[in-house]
């Protein structure tokens, strides 16, 4: 008979290293037509982190996403970057190319600022114009200024930068200190199904309640979300790579090393929490590793519910859970007999 | 060698090949087109996916010589100078790609099932799909472009039988 | 030199020329390719074009050429030339290596170039302790060590070269069971460094303070697997030298700056004549943030002059990459009545395979989450990580913090359980707010725990939650 439960778990996270460097830089350019180009060295590896970058700088320069082109991961051509790690290109990198964009833009304000008849610190952007804060009709079309800064004052519009994030080491006695920036919380909810006969457990439902700081990309948040989710069942219930005695491993494959398709995939509800962390990139923070954290545990807790057993190794296969029913059911067995 | 002649996207192509070549090697190596990939040579990923005949086939499973005298669609064939296939558009728009390792051979799957069933239910995508692996998306966004493209069909199916 | 040898050496001769002519015909440049109709500008959706940028539902400019198969993967690039490289497995879980043959693998039509240990100018790295051989060299730590690369003029040829490849080796007793490894004498299994190569304490408060005060305490322990990233695309590299001594690497790598230094490191190379590459990498998850094939590719395109790539097999990425490490958790939590945690003793012994890797990051991260997110007085967390002659582990998204969250989430619902709590209210009576202090004693800011367990209740429809929000 299949029996429904529900299991809840929330965890935390940090972004970046523990304690140790990890600096990003970044190369901003606008170019004469008030587009921009960003050049950084972290590797887009599926995240969509390039996006997230040419947002970045783009709410930066007051322009769309669509006019910053990214140039990426050539050790010739681009600024060092410890790379797509520890969730913390949205923050690290991010933090570098929104200061990149900040040096950029400061030329273009001070080349500005005599046109408009103001000081710099008066300059604000917005929808591809530099305006005077509170005259909005008062502006210049970036571009302009962009072309103006080149041909006129012979000052290129462009910037460097690099952030790192702020640690202390920890005591080597006690580990106390100030090992990462910022952290990222979640909760996540599952409801299975399992089947007491066979010990087969289907996720039917994942609610997943995930802080990022300020979302740059909600979608792009979401698919991260729904991801790390997919390989949190994964991790769960199926996933084990086995060795034999001698130490070779059994399932080196995708035969015998069963992950997650389409059929295992639960219905995935994601909400993004209301958080705004002032030290990232417009209030930032990270995404990618924690959305697979929680899953497991909210899963093992849902089977519990559902079964009444606690099942303390992972993977939960049907096997071990059916084990642990039985287990349970014969334990329960010999109290009746025994009239207790 | 054996030669083997076969309708690519559309084309009628020759090839001189050895007896293992598989299609997926025909495919990228001699005829350049590398947006189906090799994920596991083993017909257990679905990276490799490509439509033979009109129905999606492991292209690692099967030889060149297999394919002689077949039709044979790739993800290269799908859009047109002018526009892409829906499912490229709705993939694109609803981020259902991420690495996009295996989107050719996801989008190539879910072609197959809408060519014969234009308006499937979420468990006929879900099995349609159940032979690409995916390890970045959970799959959630790619089942929701593919039921977007099945209904914006099905409008237009309405709204041409209204017409 | 009598008649039959004469024969023989013309057989072989004979043979080895048709095999050549037909090396000839496969390796034939192909008719130029009809381009596949592509459509060169679509429209650009109108997110992309919005202003304010942030919080937009922008889509991504790669994810069009991901969806018409235009995307270049490193496998996807064939330069004229090049070479197919394949890498030799041990297939012995510890041994000490007696001998590697490599003659008839020389020998062998269409190979052109064989390296081993002896061919690597540096034969170590890693990110934090340097054990890591590039081939392995006298000794093989695990099964999936390389210890010998071939480059050939089709990939066919250089996997049918390993097969010809003879190794000797002298089997070494494997240690597979991390407590067994925990208990070993140093100099234990990879000497010079010791058994345990990393150790993490946390410690604040007191603990046995915090137990004497509870009403009462729970224990359990908690075991996880061993899994792998699964990238759908595997490794793979491709270098290609010029005339002033640079090598340019297109790589799958996550991290091209610490990887060029470790290339740098293994090629005995100045950093700037290495440019490394990474164009798109299709799946990281962690599994491609150290180099694997690409010194290999560099001295093999070296040695031979022409482009080579190597391209893990799907076997390979399971034995041959890290993994997310196995630990074993032992928890102690002291609670009042109301379930309020007074003292939390953790115990956490990872499993660390046959090499480093980052298994101090993931030590570290796993012992400073292992309290998990909740405002505890005391605390005391101690973490191992044991060499194991099993696949390296390494970095895997989230290193260490899914297999603790399993066992700090298990444990909290037993003591709600135990206590008649509803899970959720548990939770909410010990989660870390803002300014709390973390098990390091770190202030916190922009804490939203709450905050999400609340929306995911709702959202849920968990009993109870409404009224809390």
């Amino acid at each position: 008979m299949k029996r429904r439960g529900r299991g809840i778990a929330c965890m935390w996270y940090p972004i970046g290293f523990t304690v140790s460097a990890n600096p990003s830089a970044a190369v901003v350019k606008v170019n004469e037509d008030g587009t921009a180009t960003l050049l950084t060295g972290t590797v887009e590896t599926g995240q969509g982190s390039l996006t997230i970058l040419a947002q970045i700088v783009a709410q930066e320069l007051g322009i769309a996403t669509d006019d910053v082109h990214v140039v990426s991961a050539d050790t010739d051509t681009t600024p060092m970057d410890t790379g797509a790690i520890a969730s913390r290109t949205t923050y690290v990198t991010g933090n570098a190319a929104r200061l990149a964009a900040e040096k950029a833009k400061k030329i273009l304000f001070d080349v500005a600022a005599p046109l408009l008849g103001v000081k710099p610190d008066h300059l604000e952007v917005s929808d591809h114009k530099i305006q005077i804060k509170g005259f909005p009709s008062r502006s210049l079309h970036i571009g302009d200024v962009a072309e103006r800064a080149r041909g006129v004052n012979g000052d290129p519009p462009l910037g460097s930068a690099s952030f790192n994030p702020a640690t202390a080491a920890l005591d080597p006695e006690t580990g106390q200190g100030k090992p990462f920036a910022t952290y990222v919380y979640a909760t996540q909810i599952a409801e299975v199904d399992v089947d007491d006969e066979t010990g087969e457990v289907e996720v039917l439902r994942v609610v997943a309640s995930h802080d990022c700081g300020t979302p740059i990309n909600p979608m792009l948040v979401e698919g991260q979300v729904e991801g790390g989710i997919s390989m949190g069942v994964g991790f769960a219930l199926e996933e084990e790579m086995l060795f034999d005695a001698n130490g070779r491993q059994i399932n080196p494959n995708l035969t015998n090393y069963i992950m997650p398709t389409s059929l295992d995939m639960p219905k995935v509800e994601v909400d993004i929490v209301d958080s705004y962390d002032p030290t990232g990139p417009f209030g930032a923070k990270g995404v990618g590793e924690p959305t697979c954290v929680a899953t497991a545990a909210a899963i093992l807790n849902a089977i519990h519910d559902a079964v009444g057993v606690r099942v303390t190794s992972l993977p939960a296969t049907s096997e071990k859970v059916y084990a642990a029913i039985k287990a349970k059911r014969a334990q329960e067995g010999k109290r009746l007999a025994a009239g207790t | 060698m054996a030669k083997v002649t076969l309708t690519v996207n559309g084309e009628a192509r020759t090839a001189s090949v050895s007896p293992e070549t598989t299609l997926l090697r025909l495919l990228r190596e001699e005829f350049g087109l590398t947006g189906s990939k090799l994920g596991c040579d083993v017909g257990d990923c679905g990276a490799c996916t490509v439509m033979v005949d009109g129905k999606s086939v492991n292209s690692c499973l099967m030889l060149a010589v297999q394919a002689d005298g077949r039709d044979v669609v790739t993800i290269e064939g799908l859009a047109t100078m002018e526009r892409l296939h829906p499912l490229q558009q709705l993939f694109e728009d609803k981020g259902s790609l991420q690495c996009g390792f295996c989107g050719p051979g996801i989008i190539i799957s879910a072609k197959a099932l809408l060519d014969e069933n234009p308006d499937p239910t979420e468990e006929e995508i879900r099995d349609a799909l159940a032979g690409n692996l995916c390890r970045c998306t959970g799959y959630s966004k790619m089942i929701e472009a593919v039921r977007a493209v099945a209904r914006a069909g099905r409008d237009e199916r309405t709204a041409g039988s209204v017409a | 030199m009598d008649k039959k040898e004469t024969d023989d050496k013309k057989a072989a001769v004979i043979e080895r020329e048709s095999q050549t002519e037909a090396l000839r015909e496969m390796l034939r440049a192909p008719a130029a390719a009809p381009l596949a109709p592509l459509p060169l500008e679509t429209l650009v959706p109108e997110v992309r074009q919005q202003t304010p940028a942030v919080r937009q539902r922008a889509t991504r400019p790669d994810a069009r050429l991901h969806g018409l198969g235009q995307t270049k993967y490193i496998d996807d690039f064939y330069l004229p030339g090049m070479l197919f490289a394949k890498i030799k497995r041990a297939g012995i879980a510890s041994a000490r290596i007696v001998r590697i043959d490599t003659k008839e693998a020389e020998a062998l039509p269409g190979v052109v170039a064989v390296v081993t240990a002896r061919d690597v100018p540096c034969n170590s790295f890693g990110p934090s302790l340097k054990d890591q051989p590039v081939l392995a060299g006298e000794r093989v730590f695990h099964a999936g060590d390389g210890v010998a690369a071939v480059a050939a003029v089709t990939e066919q040829i250089a996997a049918e070269a390993l097969e010809k490849i003879e190794v000797e080796y002298e089997p070494v007793t494997p240690v597979l069971d991390p407590l067994e490894s925990l208990k070993l004498e140093t100099p234990g299994l990879h000497a010079p460094n010791p058994n345990i190569y990393g150790h993490k304490v946390i410690r604040k408060g007191d603990v046995e303070k915090g137990f004497a005060a509870s009403y009462r305490i729970f224990e359990a322990s908690y075991r996880t697997q061993m899994v792998e990233h699964v990238p759908l695309e595997p490794h793979s590299s491709l270098a290609t030298w010029d005339a002033n001594g640079r090598v340019t690497i297109y790589s799958t790598l996550g991290r091209i700056t610490l990887g060029r230094a470790d290339l740098a490191r293994t090629l005995a190379v100045p950093m700037s004549r290495i440019r490394i590459i990474a164009t798109v990498v299709g799946g990281n998850f962690g599994g491609k943030n150290e180099i694997t094939t690409e010194p290999v590719v560099a001295l093999l395109a070296k040695k031979t002059g022409r482009p080579v790539k190597c391209t893990f097999t799907r076997p390979e990425e399971f034995t041959s990459s890290t993994t997310r490490h196995p630990i074993i958790m032992d928890y102690k939590t002291g609670v009042t009545k109301e379930g309020r945690i007074l003292a939390r003793q953790v115990r956490l012994v990872l499993d660390g395979g046959a090499y480093c890797s980052w298994s101090e990051t993931t030590l570290a991260k796993a012992c400073i989450l292992s309290p998990g997110p909740y405002d505890i007085e005391n605390i005391y967390a101690e973490a191992f990580v044991v060499y194991t002659n099993k696949t390296m582990t390494g970095a895997m998204r989230g290193f260490g913090a899914p297999q603790v969250c399993f066992a700090y989430e298990s444990h909290m619902d037993d003591i709600a359980e135990a206590l008649g709590i509803d899970p959720l209210e548990i939770r909410l009576r010990n989660v870390l707010r803002e300014g709390s202090l973390s098990p390091t004693s770190q202030q916190l800011h922009s804490v939203v725990v709450r905050e999400t367990l609340l929306q995911a209740a709702q959202r849920f429809g968990w009993n109870g939650a409404e009224v809390r929000a």
